[in-house]
């Protein structure tokens, strides 16, 4: 090829990113140049650190691939699939190279042969020159007839955003709105609200820039105000627009195209959240979030690069002098800093907490949250969570600083906050403020691990690998330990001695939740360290003590810090339980709620199915050893019983045999029961009990007395409680009472109803499910259909694109087989909706892949 | 009037209520759930809705169709938010009637009433939108961890009675062989479907001692009260209302409850199945494509129905263009409630009707659930029990609001 153009070789200063596992990779900076040679056109990028490196060599192809963003951006997808951007320094660079890539592409297509991948029937070149009736109030219904007539093929839709911008269309249109209004001419309204929204839904990200600007805006938005689907109603978008007292300018940008992009951002934001709510697809969503995004990036690095902005930002908190209005604003402005910087890529998020820190946000987190009003704490613990999810060991290297300053550390500050805070959100994220701070080195997300290790709490603790010990993180760890400890589960340390729980306040109850969740991540976490505290305070037995709580759900968390304890599955922690004697209080809570099928209660059963299913010995010897009479009382499930037999089978006695008998009466432990019974009936006696339970604990303690109580207090509450009685549940509950007889003659013979251990596998199991889902996520990790799996690798929203185009493309191929499979639309839309979904968190993605695809999926 | 009635006339005109009231109202719905099985009971006559999504204009067409709480009771089968632009108000509307009116609504849980999913598919930003911070998204967050699995629906009637809101036409009532009728929004009947032959047949052989009796009985008060198919032909049967469908894990109602659900809907094991899995056309169990849960086919819905004494498993969770879908020979059925689902589907919503059995005035068998008495109860040659009566009512989206096309609420104000 001759040079047909002359090539763009002035050296432009590009950054050059790369999509990689759904985040934008910076690969560096250089300098790009366009070159032809052999027929070839290239694009080239030099670093700028090592001259004879090159960053970036690709080939211009003549698919329609690339796409200007703003006037700094170039996106594209490589032949090999991988999304592409540079983003440039200047406006003028961009352009140059844009101009280079037109003109090479255009050459191409000239010389375009058969085997053009643009051959296909709905890519026929389109007539040219494009012409459009020209913008009248008289042409309105043919140019909306013209364009949706064009916009049915891909090159149609390319033809027609040319036209709209080199004819600066749109501009043309905005007079006719107005002239519409006057004439009150409703039909020609709706027309123009119909040729906008075609115009935005070309989805071409240079129209949609120029809709946002400040003299095109309310042109095009106030013919989107009348909405032909909606013909009585017109919307007020341009007075709400118009607002400007919405902009709230703490300090006034001196770059007037920074303080026009925050505008245009926002106008952004309205058009995708209300304007075009219903009508987005695909898309045109990503290439508006997309448009925010890279806003927001270039609005953010102008910030943090203008020092003096940041002095005087960061000095209003610092002024005594400056009014509260003012300080609270700032604050506001620093945690919108913060929530964009969310969806930076790291090495930039770590430059913008770098440069805040830098200049004070310390002091603006210790301002916010000990600020009278709750709102003002809220973005404080927010700034707070986000630097800390950002990364927790730059805040614990800050935090060390200040306790070598013998300064109060965040620490104390957060602990404070959670004990002292009234507002439950703040409290809230200062306990996982808290909890983030005291992880180990690098474990899996917080939210991933939690919900792991809920699961399969007992696998997870022998399995995760333990992490490196970070020097610095374990003697944070270890100061936590050593200082701030005792003051967070102070209140907890108190509970001792409390005679009663009944005067509990709202608040204790908040922040006794919030220290047993702390605890119970400690001790999934910090293995020797938590239980040497949990061990040296007590702290079990404190929380045993919630165990009783007159607030059910504080009971449940109580219960599931038990749960964990027995799910870990170690010897000290069942050690503890068997040794104090826990397995009572949980039998208490069976009791009280035995009658109702309860949540209190079916989180009991699955405590005990656990301790059943995995067959954990020296808990089932304990239970049964002490509480025998008890568990055989509790008969509406077998779980119990099975405990029972499953003793008896271990102590090696035939459980048909007379033998039982010894093994409860037996020599081995003689004043067991009543002990344990005289334990309960202490710990009884301080609480208040319901009416109910009042006359259940009133009576009698001796043993046999006992039954008959239970079974006249399961009767009142079935009378009583008509609604929450189900009948379902009734005819379990009476179950027992068939068995009156044997139970009253022989109370320590369970096996008279011989239960089968459910070992079996049941019915349901002999058509076994395909395969473990661990195994099917793995498989299908690179799917975007995986609607669950795709959250979990998504740890931040907006983080990054997640749709690259060869995921795109299989979703469309599965898309197709699922249809055709199974015609049952829902699985369709049901698709449409989470790409669309996935746009949003992958912006870039999918804006980058927009072009060709979009149009397929439309 | 109470400040929980305001709160619930404030919510019916889409408008949200205060933060502090919000988690008053969350707390006291707390209370409440806690004390509900794992399972709920539900006597009919009950109205079981599918997803709602937010689509608040569209939730209040579903009360004006099928009745308002408290004429007409209700069972939501989860995923009141996400997608739509006012899940807020829809949720805590129907989470406001809860405490309203306990035992007129039930609500269980879907696969959307979960942290995670929320802030990914916009509950999340809108109770940020809406309040400016987290607060409501946390406690609504709380309160999805009470919500129950699931519900069995107890005393159906396995015919029709006739529309409630039949004010136009004079009361005819529905002829005893219907099992089937569905009405459009405007009450008006636009099909129904009699029991299949074979089923009538079954039916009258089982009632061949009494020659001369109907097969099928009557409304209470027409003397029509033979028991001689017992609970077996003149009850419809029971009903599992759960969100999503089947779990490997799970063979019978009761192992169900011996969940511990006050937890974050985990990634598998039987808690998550119940809310992610979808029926299909396959034998047994197979991979689901929404990568938690798994797909069921024909004969684990028939097993399961015929170990659990159940005539018929009702489910929401897949959008279904008609509103409603009958699979597998009627033992599973998909009820969809949100009506162009996304503002753009195009999709029509339904809701079913169990009527009431009143043959044996008002006495309920009581069997349901409890694997080892049921099967003294079945037929022993496994015929499938005999559907309830359904009437389901399908309905198209809201029309227009006249304050306005739905949108998400705005920003109120920005610095960047």
């Amino acid at each position: 090829m001759a040079l047909m153009v002359p090539p763009a070789n002035e050296k432009k200063r590009v950054k050059v990113y790369e999509l990689k596992n759904n985040d934008w990779f910076d690969r560096g900076t250089g300098f790009c140049t366009g070159r032809s040679a052999n027929e070839e056109s290239k694009i080239l990028v030099e670093s700028e650190d090592q001259p004879d490196r090159l960053l970036l060599e690709t080939k211009i192809s003549k698919d329609d691939g690339y796409q200007k963003q703003q006037d700094t951006l170039i996106v594209w997808t490589e032949s090999t699939g991988v999304d592409m951007a540079l983003s440039f320094q200047e406006a003028e660079g961009c352009a140059a190279i844009w101009d280079f890539v037109s003109q090479v592409q255009s050459h191409l297509l000239a010389l375009g042969g058969p085997d053009d991948a643009l051959s296909d029937a709905d890519m026929e070149p389109f007539p040219n020159p494009l012409h459009l009736p020209p913008p009248e109030i008289g042409n309105l219904e043919e140019i909306e007839h013209a364009m949706r007539n064009i916009a049915t093929t891909v090159a149609g839709r390319d033809a027609l955003a040319k036209f709209v911008i080199n004819e600066d269309y749109i501009r043309k249109l905005i007079p006719l709105v107005e002239t519409a209004e006057d004439l009150e001419s409703l039909k020609d309204l709706h027309l123009l609200c119909n040729i906008m929204k075609m115009l935005i839904l070309l989805n071409d990200s240079q129209i949609i820039d120029h809709i946002v600007t400040e003299n095109v805006v309310f042109g095009v938005i106030g013919a989107l105000e009348y909405d032909p689907d909606f013909p009585n109603h017109k919307a007020n978008h341009r007075r709400y627009l118009k607002d400007n007292s919405r902009y709230k300018e703490v300090l006034s940008i001196a770059d007037p195209s920074i303080t026009k992009k925050i505008h245009a951002t926002w106008r952004l934001t309205y058009l995708k959240d209300v304007v075009l709510a219903r009508i987005l697809d695909d898309p045109t969503f990503g290439v508006l979030n997309s448009l925010i995004f890279f806003n927001q990036v270039d609005i953010i690095s102008h910030l943090q690069n203008n020092s003096n902005y940041l002095d005087e930002l960061f000095g209003i908190i610092d002024n005594p002098e400056a009014d509260l209005k003012k300080k609270k604003d700032a604050v506001g402005f620093i945690q919108s800093c913060c929530a964009i910087a969310k969806s930076l890529q790291a090495p930039g998020r770590a430059t913008l907490y770098t440069n805040f820190i830098n200049h004070g946000l310390l002091r603006v987190i210790t301002f916010a949250i000990s600020n009278k009003e709750a709102s003002v704490r809220v973005a404080g613990t927010d700034i707070l969570a986000a630097m800390i999810d950002h990364d927790p060991s730059m805040v614990r290297a800050y935090i060390f600083k200040s306790i070598s300053e013998k300064k109060t550390p965040l620490t104390d500050t957060l602990i404070e906050l959670l004990l002292k805070e009234v507002d439950l959100g703040v409290k809230a994220q200062a306990a996982d403020a808290i909890k983030v701070l005291l992880e180990p080195q690098q474990p899996p997300p917080a939210q991933a691990q939690e919900s792991m290790t809920r699961q399969n709490g007992e696998f997870m603790s022998k399995t995760r690998p333990q992490p490196q010990p970070n020097p610095q993180t374990e003697s944070f760890i270890q100061h936590f330990y050593d200082h701030s400890a005792n003051k967070l589960f102070q209140p907890l340390k108190d509970l001792e001695g409390r005679k009663s729980l009944v005067d509990i306040t709202f608040h204790e109850v908040q922040l006794y939740n919030h220290l047993v969740e702390i605890i119970m991540y400690l001790s999934r976490t910090h293995q020797f360290r938590s239980k040497f505290y949990i061990f040296t305070e007590d702290l079990a037995s404190r929380i045993a003590e919630l165990l009783a709580a007159p607030q059910k759900h504080l009971r449940l968390t109580a219960l599931k810090f038990f749960r964990q304890c027995i799910g870990l599955q170690d010897e000290f922690y069942n050690r503890q339980i068997t040794q104090k004697g826990y397995f009572t209080k949980i039998l208490d809570i069976v009791y009280a709620t035995m009658p109702r099928d309860n949540l209190l209660n079916s989180a009991c059963l699955e405590l005990f199915e656990f301790i059943k299913r995995e067959n954990l010995k020296p808990l089932i010897i304990h239970l049964v050893e002490t509480c025998r009479p008890r568990l055989q009382e509790i008969t509406y499930v077998d779980t119990f019983q099975t405990l029972i037999l499953r003793y008896d089978q271990m102590q090696g006695y035939n459980p048909d045999a007379d033998t039982t008998l010894f093994s409860n009466d037996g020599i081995t432990t003689p004043n067991r029961t009543p002990n344990i019974n005289g334990t309960r009936w202490q710990g009884v006696k301080d609480r208040e009990m319901d009416p109910a339970e009042e006359d259940y604990f009133n009576g009698s303690d001796e043993e046999d007395e006992t039954l008959p109580r239970i079974k006249k207090q399961r009767r009142d509450s079935v009378i009583t409680n008509g609604v929450a009685i189900s009948p379902m549940l009734k005819s379990l509950v009476d179950y027992p009472d068939d068995d009156d007889d044997a139970m009253d003659t022989s109370s320590s013979e369970p096996v008279e109803r011989t239960i089968e251990p459910k070992l079996s596998p049941s019915p349901m199991l002999q058509t076994p499910p395909p395969e473990r889902l661990s195994e099917k996520r793995r498989r299908e990790e690179n799917d975007d259909e995986d609607e669950l799996g795709k959250l979990t690798t998504i740890k931040r929203r907006n983080s990054g694109p997640s749709v690259s185009s060869t995921g795109g493309n299989s979703t469309l191929k599965r898309k197709k087989a699922f249809v055709s499979k199974n015609e049952n639309r829902d699985s369709l839309t049901d698709k449409g909706s989470i790409k669309k979904i996935e746009i949003s968190l992958g912006a870039k993605g999918a804006a980058a892949e927009q072009g060709s695809k979009g149009d397929e999926d439309a | 009037m109470s400040d929980l009635d305001k709160a619930i006339s404030e919510l019916r005109a889409c408008k949200i209520i205060p933060e502090p009231q919000v988690r008053e109202i969350c707390h006291k719905a707390r209370e409440l759930l806690i004390e509900e099985a794992n399972v709920v009971q539900v006597d009919a006559p009950v109205t079981i809705c599918g997803d709602i999504h937010g689509q608040f204009h569209d939730l209040m067409e579903l009360f004006r169709v099928g009745g308002d709480i408290p004429d007409t009771n209700y069972l939501f089968m989860g995923d009141f938010v996400d997608r739509g632009f006012y899940s807020l108000e829809s949720f805590l509307l129907l989470l406001c009637l809860k405490v309203r009116y306990p035992d007129r609504i039930t609500l269980i849980r879907g696969n959307h009433e979960s942290r995670q999913i929320t802030t990914v598919y916009g509950f999340y930003d809108e109770c940020l939108r809406k309040y400016g911070s987290a607060n409501v998204w946390r406690y609504c967050c709380d309160v999805f961890d009470y919500l129950a699995l699931g519900a069995i629906v107890l005393g159906t009637s396995s015919t029709l009675e006739p529309s409630f809101m039949d004010h136009s036409q004079a009361i005819e009532p529905v002829d005893n062989d219907v099992e089937i009728e569905i009405m459009n929004s405007r009450n008006e009947v636009t099909a129904r479907f009699p029991r299949s032959r074979r089923r009538l047949f079954e039916s009258e052989a089982l009632n061949s001692s009494q020659p001369g009796t109907p097969s099928k009985i009557g409304p209470s008060g027409t003397g029509a009260t033979s028991d001689a198919g017992g609970s077996l032909q003149s009850g419809g049967g029971a009903v599992l209302c759960v969100h999503g469908g089947l779990s490997p894990l799970i063979d019978s109602v009761d192992k169900i409850r011996l969940l511990d659900r006050k937890q974050e809907v985990p990634h598998e094991g039987a808690m998550c199945d119940l809310l992610w899995s979808d029926p299909d056309e396959i034998d047994g169990w197979g991979l689901s494509p929404r990568g938690a849960g798994f797909l069921f086919g024909s004969d684990i819905v028939k097993r399961f129905n015929h170990l659990n004494d159940l005539s018929l498993i009702a489910r929401a969770h897949q959008l279904v263009m008609e509103g409603f879908k009958e699979m597998f020979d009627s033992s599973i059925v998909t009820v969809w409630s949100a009506p162009n689902y996304c503002y753009r589907c195009g999709n029509v919503a339904a809701i079913l009707e169990l009527g009431e059995d009143t043959s044996q005035g008002g006495v309920i068998s009581r069997s349901n659930g409890d694997a080892g008495r049921s099967l003294q109860l079945l037929p022993s040659n496994g015929i499938p029990r005999s559907g309830p009566g359904r009437r389901y009512r399908v309905f198209d989206a809201a029309p227009q609001d006249p304050r306005g096309m739905p949108a998400k609420k705005p920003v109120a104000d920005y610095f960047l």
